[in-house]
């Protein structure tokens, strides 16, 4: 019985704090995988600076990789909030964009996601799906061993990387690297194999490569945390600076690595404008400044323009991106489109 | 010596695969080098599971440490540089940690195996709040080069990992101490009525790993000059793997530190063979997981066990 009064009480305590801490405005929904990741972090701080520029109660819901959380924070907020709100998803898993697309159509919401969906699922499907945007892996894996193949003379041995095997984004940025790969007949793929984005993992896996291939002349990595264990392998062996590494998102320890000339190239993509240009898209179609039943099917999928980093031009990227805050117009909409998304 | 021959084994195996390759003196040192932080971590957890107790809170325990860690040597983020005092005080943090999933388990009454999962997730959350997801770069240029270093060809986390699990190897064979935790993993109820004060010896089983946890972090860290709240991602499973392939019970009370020396070696083996045999990475997993099913199957204690849950 005690227990149970106990339990009560912090119930009540939970309830009357959630009841006083309401604020006023719309709830903009920042739905993605974690807080724990740079990449992730600075997506909330752009959703954040957004939400601010209009007077918008921002709210952060971190999946921590469960598609089921992830739903489930998701309809918590819209029970809470009804139609006064907007969301901003990464989706965890592709699929899991169905049930979520249901349960904010169901709730009248209006909703942008990123990155992952299925191909067959079409946004323009849905009255209330304003966008799917994606920044382009295949480009991406493309310019990133571009990079690396010219550097090395054209000629050479190199290792790959690859991010989590299921991740469309990860089969594409490999995608772009089979296809340079084909273009440049000196270039030999000597191994690949997954450290599943995780940077320890990328470490361990470099090691191995090295016994087995110590004249390998470069390192392609799907993400940036994989090619700064890669190179720090690299350093143990006394190579780096020597074999240059890329990768792709953009983090600032790899500009930091491009910088130095131990790295070739990164495509940053630019989490910070995903944060607040998801709000700002979902925002413009909930007040009417954009028809949803007038607007093209190129942009209700397309992707994304991302920054090309290498070492020609890794500086200014720093000056603007790490140092700065770059300036965007958040009612510039399309700004950063490129091509549509079948 | 079921452990010597499994070791034997794998050699044998990825030897023959690699047309001698795996067995070259480059690839048994990068072995040893890669053998070195999870021989450490393994150690740390046999403990606990030699006292019939789990520890799940491995990678949270880690994390935490090794944001702490990172905000302590010299960084980009503030103006601390407390250089080689790191050590001691992460090592303090770790305990602190640990001797709280002690307490949990003795005082609070709570299965081990429940108490350090919730205690992960906490000290994982944690780390987050701190670190705010950042990578934190190690500037001060000395942590790296020692932990990569070699003695004689032999990397230094491994002689450090050995030194160890030598010291844990004394305590349990030599030690009133070591004798009390064999008593518990044992039989707990009997333990007790023979009038050994179970509670004290958990507790400090308990803070004892977390310490252990600390170093690896600070090793983990240090390997790569740069420290992030997922530094601990990734580690229980295999360090939990060699517990159990080391011949390890895990019903408690059987097995040492030789025991986990053996199963890290065989598991890192087996993972740097595979990796140079190029098999596919979706196998990879699931050898994994074979292997610990398997292991477990065969030093499991059924008699210990009335009902399996």
């Amino acid at each position: 019985m005690k227990r149970a009064l106990a339990i009560l009480c912090l119930v009540a305590l939970v309830g009357a704090g959630a009841a006083f801490g309401q604020a006023q405005g719309v709830f903009m929904g920042t739905a993605i995988r974690s807080l724990e990741n740079p990449y992730h972090a600075v997506w909330a701080r752009g959703g954040q600076a957004f939400a601010d520029s209009v007077g918008g109660v921002h709210v952060i819901q971190t999946c921590e990789g469960s598609s089921e959380k992830q739903l489930n924070d998701i309809k918590a907020l819209v029970a809470k909030a009804g139609k006064d709100a907007v969301f901003c998803i990464d989706p965890n898993e592709s699929p899991n964009i169905i049930p979520i697309a249901k349960a904010l159509e169901a709730a009248g919401v209006y909703y942008v996601s990123w990155w992952n969906k299925p191909e067959n699922v079409k946004a323009w499907d849905y009255p209330h799906w304003v966008a799917h945007v994606a920044f382009d892996g295949i480009s991406a894996g493309e310019f990133a061993a571009n990079v690396l193949f010219k550097k090395m003379g054209g000629k050479g041995k190199v290792v790959a990387i690859k991010g989590m095997l299921a991740n469309s984004i990860a089969i594409d940025r490999y995608k772009g690297l089979e296809n340079i790969l084909a273009k440049n007949p000196g270039i030999k793929l000597v191994a690949s194999d997954t450290a599943e984005w995780d940077r320890t993992k990328a470490f361990e896996k470099m090691k191995s490569f090295l016994v087995a291939n110590p004249d390998v002349g470069g390192v392609w990595a799907a993400n940036d945390n994989m090619a700064l264990g890669a190179l720090e392998a690299l350093r143990a062996a006394d190579l780096a600076g020597k074999v240059l590494v890329t990768g792709c998102d953009g983090i600032s320890e790899m500009l930091d690595a491009i910088a130095a000339g131990e790295a070739a190239a990164t495509v940053l993509n630019d989490s910070f404008w995903q944060g607040g240009m998801g709000l700002a898209l979902a925002l413009a179609a909930k007040t009417g400044k954009i028809d949803l039943k007038k607007t093209p099917k190129e942009k209700r999928q397309y992707f994304a323009r991302a920054v090309e980093v290498s070492q020609d031009n890794v500086k200014e990227v720093i000056a603007t991106y790490v140092k700065g805050t770059p300036k965007y117009d958040w009612n510039d909409l399309y700004a950063f489109y490129v091509r549509a998304m079948p | 010596m079921g452990q010597v021959l499994a070791l034997a084994f794998v050699l044998l195996l990825f030897g023959l695969g690699t047309r001698g390759f795996f067995l070259s003196p480059k690839n048994l040192s990068t072995i040893l080098s890669l053998a070195g932080i999870p021989l450490i971590i393994c150690l740390a957890i046999h403990q606990v599971v030699l006292i019939g107790a789990m520890d799940l809170s491995t990678e949270g325990i880690i994390s935490l440490c090794a944001v702490v860690a990172g905000f302590l040597i010299r960084n980009p983020f503030n103006a601390l540089d407390l250089g080689f005092w790191t050590v001691p005080l992460v090592l303090a943090l770790g305990a602190a940690a640990g001797s709280l999933n002690g307490l949990l388990n003795t005082k609070v009454r709570m299965p081990s195996f429940i108490s350090t999962l919730g205690m992960w997730w906490v000290a994982q959350g944690v780390a987050v709040i701190l670190g705010r997801g950042n990578a934190v770069k190690m500037l001060d240029p000395r942590f790296q080069p020692f932990t990569n270093g070699e003695v004689a060809g032999i990397p230094i986390t491994m002689l450090l990992a050995l030194g160890l699990g030598a010291l844990l190897l004394v305590l349990q064979r030599s030690t009133r101490l070591g004798k009390f935790m064999y008593a518990i993993g044992g039989d707990e109820a009997l333990a007790r009525q023979a009038g050994i004060r179970v509670d004290r010896v958990k507790v400090l089983v308990f803070t004892l790993t977390g310490a252990i946890y600390g170093l690896a972090a600070i090793l983990l860290i240090s390997r790569l000059a740069s420290s992030n709240p997922r530094a601990g991602n990734g580690l229980l499973f295999p360090a939990m793997t060699a517990v159990a392939v080391g011949g390890v019970s895990l019903s408690g009370g059987i097995g040492g530190a030789v025991n986990a020396v053996f199963g890290t070696l065989i598991v890192t083996a087996l993972n740097n063979g595979m990796v140079l045999m190029k098999i596919s990475p979706y196998v990879q997993n699931a050898v994994n997981g074979i292997v610990l099913i398997a292991a477990v199957a065969l030093t499991l204690n059924r008699k210990k066990l009335g009902i399996i849950k």
